[in-house]
C-alpha cells in the first residue's frame, strides 16, 4: 500500500518536473557549456571568446556557469565517479597541477586535442602536463610565470638599485633582505609555513618536481627540494620574513605595505593594483634562482587550461571553437591582457601591442614584454598526480624545519609520509 | 479511519504505529538504502575515480597505519571532548537566563545570542581568519586591555588554532542549543518555580535539581546530536584554518574531503573513513542514552 | 524573604545574569558588525583592516545586483527553504510520534536503524545518491535537493524526544472520548507542541536555507542555484570583492533571522494555563 504510494509519488514528481525542467538538453542543437571559476577572470575571458566565436557562427549558443574552484573540482569528481555522463559540461576549465590527476583517475573522460591543436605554438612548459600516453589533452590556457615584484620605494630606501634585483640567487636575495630590515625595518617577504607555494616555484625553476616524470618520488636526492626548504627556513631565521596566513594574507600584506617584495604569478599583479595608492611604486624583476646546477631565473605558479569531455555529443565543436580563439586569435589575447590582466602561454600573442605597453603602476615598466620573455624559458615539468598529497605532506612538516628539525630528517619524513599517502 | 475495536487492540496498536512512521521510513528507504549499500560496497575497494579494485578489508588494514588518519581521529575528538560539554553548559545556562520571569530585553538578548547561528559560513570564515590574524582585532584588544605582551599566533599555531576552532564553533551553535532548551523550557509549569521558591530552594538548586532533569530528553537530543556534529566537524577547520597548521586542526571530514576531492580520488578508502565515523558516533550515542536512562 | 542579605545576593545574582547576558550579545553581534560595516567599505580596504563606515555601500550593492540575479535566487532559496521545511514537519512530526506514542520492539529496533543513518556523513552517499537523480532525470532541479532532505533522522529524533514530554493523560482522555488517533495528532498533539514546532521549523530552515552542499552537486544551471552557491563562487575567486561578498552574505542572512521573529512568538507562549 505505501509502495504504491511511494511510486505515484515519484512518477508524479518526474512528471511535474519533466515539465519544468529547463531545455539544457544538447544532443541536436548546437549548444555547449562551459564550467569555469572567477567570475573577473576565467568566466569573463570565456565569455569573450564565446562573442567572438559567435560572430562567425551564430547557430551555436554557448553558455557559461560560474562555479568556485574547489566547488567545482568536487561537483566533477561526484560526476566522473557516478558514470552519469549526461550531466557533465562540455568543456571544463582545470588546473595544471590537477590535470593529470584528472586524466588518469577517469581515462576517455576527454577528448585527446593532438589532432586539431598545434602544439608548438604554446610554451613548452603547458604541454607536457597534459599529456598522458603519448596523446595531449587541453587548450592551454594561462600562464603562472613568476617574477619577483618589488616595492621600488622601500628598496631604494634601503639603497639598493632596481638593476641589482636582476637575475640573482636566493642567497643574494636575502643578503639585500637584511639590508632592507636595517634600513627601513621592512620585511622583506611574508611567509607562510602552510603554504608550499614557494617550494614548488623554487622546484620548478631549477626543472625540477616532487615526482619524476616516470611518477617515482622525487624526494630524496632532490638537490631543488633541500635547497628550497633550507632557503625558506634560511629567510625566517635571517628576521626578513612577516608572517602571514592563506591567500588574503599574502595579499593584504602587500596592500598594507608591509613587504618590500612578493614572489608569485603573473596573475598576482591585480592583487597588488588592488592597493591604489601604492601606484607607480613597484617593479618586477626576473625570479631569483637557486643556487644549484639546473638553476634558472624563470619559474611558475598556477596557471589552469581548457579541456573538452568526451562524452560531449558536441565534442568536435567544443574543440573547434576553443581552436579557433585560443590557438588562433592574438587580437583575443591582448584584449584579455588589457582588460582581465590575463597572459596566456599563446607564444604569438606576444607580438601584440598590449603587452608592450608601459605600465604605470609598475612605474613605467613594460612588465608584460618582460613576463612574455620569461614564460618561453619556464622549465617543462611533469606535474604527476600526487602533487596535493606531496603539497599536504610539506605543509604538515615545513613546521617542524621551522622549529629546527634537521633538514635529512625533514626530507627523510616527507620521503615516508609520501609515500604512505600514494597508492601502489 | 481506524477502528475503535478495544478486541484488536494490539493489531490497531500496531497499524496505527506503522501508519505514523510509514512516510517517513518509505523515504528514507527511498533515498537512503541504495546510496548506504553502495558506499558499503565501495569501501571494499581501492583506486583512482574510476580505476578501482577489489581490496576486501586493505582499506581497514590502511586505516591502522596511515598516520593522517590518526592525527585527523586525535584532533576530532579533541574537539569533541572539549568543545561540546562547553557548548551545551553554556547553552543551557543562557536559556535559563532568558527564561527568567522578570528579565528585561528579553528578545534582544535572544535574538542576538540566536544570530550566530544564521550566519552564513563565507561571511563568518572571512571574518574569524581576519579577527584571529596575527595583526587582528583579538590581538589588539587583549594587548589593549594588558592580558597579553607579544600578539599570539592564532592561526598559525597548531595549540592555538585549534583554540581558535573551538571559539569559532562555541560562537556559531550555543545559540542553535540554547533554543531547543527554550522551547522545552517552555513547557515546565511555572507554578513549580514558584512553589520551589515558596519553600525557599536557591536558584542554583532550582537549576539543578529541578530544570536539568525536565529537561533531559532535550539535553540527550542536543548532546548526541552535537557530538555527531563535531565528529563530522568539516565548515570551520576547512575555511578558517584550512586543517592546519601541520594538520593540527585536520579533521575526519576534512581527511575524507581530502582524499574524494583533493588528493587523487580514492573513493573507496575515503569511505571506509566515513564509516569510521559511524562506528564512533553510534558508540558515543549508545554511551549517552544509557548514561541517560540510568540517571532515571 | 524576610532576611535582610535576600535582596542583596537577589541583586547580586541579577547583575551576574545581565552581565552575562550582556557579554554573550556582544560576542553574538559583534562580528555582525563588522559585517556591515564591511559591507559599506571597497576591498581595498577591509584587506588593509579598515574598521571604519566607508562610503562604498551603494557601490557594493550595485555590483551585487549586477552580478547576481537577486530575485531569482531568492526565489529559488525560498521555494527549496519553505518546501522542504514545510513537508519534513510533517514527515517528521508523525514519525516521532508514532515511535513514541506506539511502541513495539520491532519498531524500536527499526528507529535505532534510522538513527544509526544519521551518522554517516553525507559525503560518503553523495555519489550514488548522485547517480540515482541523474537516472531519475530530476538533475538541475529543485525537487532533486528537496526529496532527500525532508526525510531528516534529526528532526525525527527531536519529535520523538519532546513528545516524552507530552502528558499521556490528554492521549488517553481523548482516547476514552472516543476520538480517532489522527484527530488526536493534529487536535490534541500539534497545539500543544506548539513550540517544539517554532523551534524545528526555525531549524530546518535554516539548514535548508544554508544548504550548500547538496545544492552544490546537483544543480547544474545558474537558473536554478540558491544564494549560498552564488556567495561561495563570488568569494572565492582569485580576487575577491568582498565588499560585495559582505554586501550579498548580509541579505543571504535576512530571511533566516526574520523567520526568527515570526516564530519566536511560538516560543514564548508555551502552556498558558491549563489544558484539562
Amino acid at each position: 500500500m505505501s509502495n504504491k504510494r511511494k511510486f505515484n509519488m515519484l512518477a508524479a514528481t518526474i512528471g511535474m518536473t519533466l515539465s519544468v525542467l529547463p531545455a539544457i538538453s544538447h544532443a541536436a542543437d548546437k549548444q555547449l557549456t562551459v564550467w569555469a571559476w572567477d567570475p573577473n577572470f576565467n568566466i569573463s575571458i570565456m565569455e569573450k571568446a564565446k562573442d567572438i566565436y559567435a560572430k562567425d557562427h551564430p547557430d551555436v549558443k554557448i553558455k557559461v556557469e560560474d562555479f568556485a574552484k574547489p566547488d567545482l573540482e568536487q561537483k566533477m569528481h561526484t560526476v566522473l565517479a557516478s558514470g552519469m555522463t549526461d550531466s557533465l559540461p562540455d568543456i571544463v576549465l582545470i588546473e595544471d597541477y590537477n590535470a593529470q590527476k584528472f586524466l588518469t583517475s577517469y581515462p576517455d573522460a576527454f577528448s585527446p586535442m593532438d589532432g586539431a591543436v598545434d602544439y608548438k605554438e604554446f610554451s613548452p612548459y603547458k604541454t607536457q602536463l597534459m599529456t598522458v600516453n603519448g596523446h595531449t589533452y587541453g587548450m592551454p590556457f594561462d600562464s603562472g610565470v613568476t617574477g619577483l615584484y618589488y616595492r621600488r620605494d622601500i628598496i631604494a630606501a634601503a639603497g639598493i638599485k632596481p638593476e641589482e634585483l636582476n637575475n640573482i640567487t636566493w642567497d643574494r636575495f636575502i643578503e639585500l633582505g637584511k639590508q632592507v630590515k636595517a634600513k627601513t625595518g621592512k620585511a622583506m617577504l611574508s611567509d607562510d609555513p602552510s603554504d608550499p607555494n614557494m617550494v614548488r616555484i623554487l622546484m620548478q625553476s631549477a626543472g625540477t618536481w616532487y615526482f619524476k616524470p616516470d611518477g617515482s618520488l622525487n624526494i630524496k636526492d632532490n638537490a631543488a627540494l633541500k635547497e628550497a626548504l633550507r632557503l625558506q627556513k634560511a629567510m625566517v631565521d635571517a628576521g626578513i620574513t612577516t608572517p602571514s596566513v592563506g591567500w588574503s594574507g599574502r595579499v593584504s600584506a602587500a596592500n598594507k605595505g608591509d613587504v618590500a617584495t612578493v614572489t608569485n604569478g603573473v596573475w598576482f599583479i591585480p592583487s597588488i593594483k588592488a592597493a591604489a595608492d601604492q601606484a607607480g611604486k613597484w617593479g618586477v624583476a626576473p625570479t631569483p634562482r637557486l643556487n644549484i646546477a639546473g638553476g634558472t631565473n624563470y619559474s611558475n605558479s598556477g596557471g589552469s587550461s581548457w579541456y573538452v569531455l568526451s562524452a560531449s555529443p558536441n565534442s568536435k565543436l567544443a574543440i573547434d571553437f576553443l581552436n579557433s580563439t585560443f590557438s588562433k586569435d592574438v587580437g583575443f589575447y591582448q584584449r584579455i591582457l588589457t582588460e582581465n590582466g590575463a597572459v596566456g602561454t599563446f607564444l604569438k600573442a606576444r607580438t601584440g601591442a598590449a603587452y608592450q605597453t608601459p605600465d604605470s603602476f609598475f612605474g613605467g615598466q613594460k612588465i608584460y614584454s618582460d613576463f612574455a620573455t620569461w614564460l618561453a624559458k619556464v622549465p617543462e615539468v611533469s606535474y604527476g598526480q600526487y602533487t596535493y598529497e606531496a603539497d599536504a605532506v610539506i605543509a604538515a612538516l615545513l613546521p617542524s624545519l621551522y622549529q629546527g628539525t634537521p633538514i635529512d630528517e625533514v626530507v627523510e619524513q616527507i620521503d615516508q609520509q609520501l609515500a604512505s599517502q600514494i597508492q601502489p | 479511519m481506524h477502528k475503535n475495536n478495544r478486541n484488536g487492540f494490539d493489531r490497531f496498536y500496531d497499524v496505527n504505529g506503522w501508519a505514523f512512521v510509514s512516510l517517513a521510513l518509505g523515504l528514507i528507504a527511498l533515498f537512503m538504502l541504495y546510496p548506504i549499500a553502495s558506499s558499503l560496497w565501495l569501501s571494499l575497494h581501492s583506486g583512482k575515480g574510476l580505476v578501482v579494485k577489489f581490496v576486501g578489508f586493505g582499506n581497514i588494514i590502511r586505516l591502522f597505519h596511515d598516520p593522517v588518519f590518526h592525527t585527523a581521529l586525535w584532533n576530532t575528538f579533541i574537539f569533541l571532548m572539549i568543545q561540546v560539554p562547553i557548548m551545551i553548559f553554556l547553552a543551557l545556562i543562557t536559556a535559563t537566563c532568558l527564561n527568567s520571569p522578570d528579565l528585561k530585553w528579553r528578545g534582544f538578548f535572544r535574538t542576538a545570542i540566536f544570530l550566530p547561528c544564521v550566519t552564513s559560513l563565507v561571511a563568518y570564515s572571512i571574518l574569524f581568519k581576519s579577527m584571529f590574524a596575527y595583526d587582528g582585532i583579538v590581538n589588539s584588544f587583549f594587548h589593549m586591555v594588558g592580558i597579553i605582551d607579544q600578539p599570539i599566533p592564532w592561526l598559525s599555531d597548531p595549540f592555538w588554532s585549534r583554540v581558535t576552532i573551538i571559539a569559532a564553533i562555541t560562537w556559531r551553535w550555543t545559540g542553535y542549543n540554547m533554543i531547543f532548551y527554550l522551547a522545552a523550557m517552555q513547557n515546565i509549569d511555572k507554578s513549580i518555580y514558584e512553589a520551589a521558591k515558596l519553600e525557599g530552594v536557591t536558584p542554583r538548586q532550582c537549576f539543578f535539581n529541578i530544570t536539568i532533569p525536565l529537561l533531559k530528553p532535550v539535553i540527550l537530543f542536543t548532546s548526541v546530536v552535537s557530538t555527531i556534529g563535531t565528529l563530522q566537524l568539516f565548515d570551520e577547520p576547512m575555511n578558517i584554518t584550512a586543517g592546519g597548521p601541520a594538520n593540527s586542526t585536520l579533521t575526519l571530514s576534512m581527511y575524507i574531503y581530502n582524499l574524494s576531492f583533493k588528493f587523487v580520488p580514492n573513493f573507496g578508502y575515503a569511505a571506509t573513513v566515513s564509516y569510521v565515523i559511524v562506528i564512533f558516533a553510534a558508540l558515543l550515542a549508545l554511551v549517552q542514552f544509557k548514561f541517560a536512562k540510568e540517571r532515571s | 524573604m524576610t532576611q535582610s542579605l535576600q535582596p542583596l545576593r537577589l541583586r547580586l545574582q541579577q547583575f551576574l545574569m545581565y552581565g552575562f547576558l550582556l557579554l554573550s550579545a556582544l560576542l553574538s553581534l559583534f562580528p555582525f558588525l563588522w559585517m556591515v560595516i564591511s559591507s559599506t567599505n571597497t576591498t581595498a580596504d577591509i584587506n588593509q583592516g579598515k574598521f571604519t563606515i566607508g562610503s562604498a555601500l551603494l557601490e557594493n550593492i550595485h555590483k551585487f545586483v549586477t552580478l547576481v540575479d537577486l530575485p531569482l535566487v531568492f526565489w529559488n532559496t525560498a521555494k527549496i527553504a519553505l518546501l522542504t521545511t514545510a513537508l519534513t514537519l510533517l514527515v517528521a512530526s508523525l514519525a516521532g510520534y508514532g515511535f513514541e506514542v506506539f511502541r513495539s520492539r520491532l519498531r524500536e529496533r527499526v528507529y535505532q536503524l534510522l538513527l544509526l543513518t544519521m551518522m554517516i556523513p553525507f559525503a560518503a552517499l553523495m555519489i550514488p545518491l548522485f547517480t540515482m537523480m541523474a537516472k531519475a532525470g530530476l538533475l538541475n532541479t529543485h525537487w532533486a535537493v528537496i526529496l532527500p532532505a525532508i526525510s531528516s533522522v534529526y528532526i525525527i529524533f527531536y519529535f520523538r524526544q519532546c513528545t516524552k514530554a507530552f502528558p499521556r493523560e490528554l492521549l488517553d482522555a481523548a482516547r476514552v472520548d472516543g476520538v480517532s488517533e489522527w484527530k488526536i495528532f493534529l487536535f490534541v498533539y500539534f497545539p500543544v507542541m506548539r513550540s517544539t514546532y517554532a523551534a524545528a521549523f526555525i531549524i530546518t530552515f535554516m539548514a535548508n536555507w544554508n544548504n550548500f552542499l547538496w545544492p552544490l552537486i546537483v544543480l547544474q544551471s545558474t537558473e536554478m542555484k540558491t544564494i549560498n552557491l552564488v556567495l561561495s563562487s563570488l568569494a572565492s575567486a582569485y580576487f575577491p570583492d568582498f565588499g560585495v561578498v559582505m554586501v550579498g552574505t548580509i541579505l543571504a542572512t535576512l530571511p533566516t533571522v526574520i523567520v526568527f521573529f515570526a516564530m519566536q512568538k511560538q516560543f514564548v507562549q508555551g502552556m498558558l494555563g491549563s489544558v484539562k
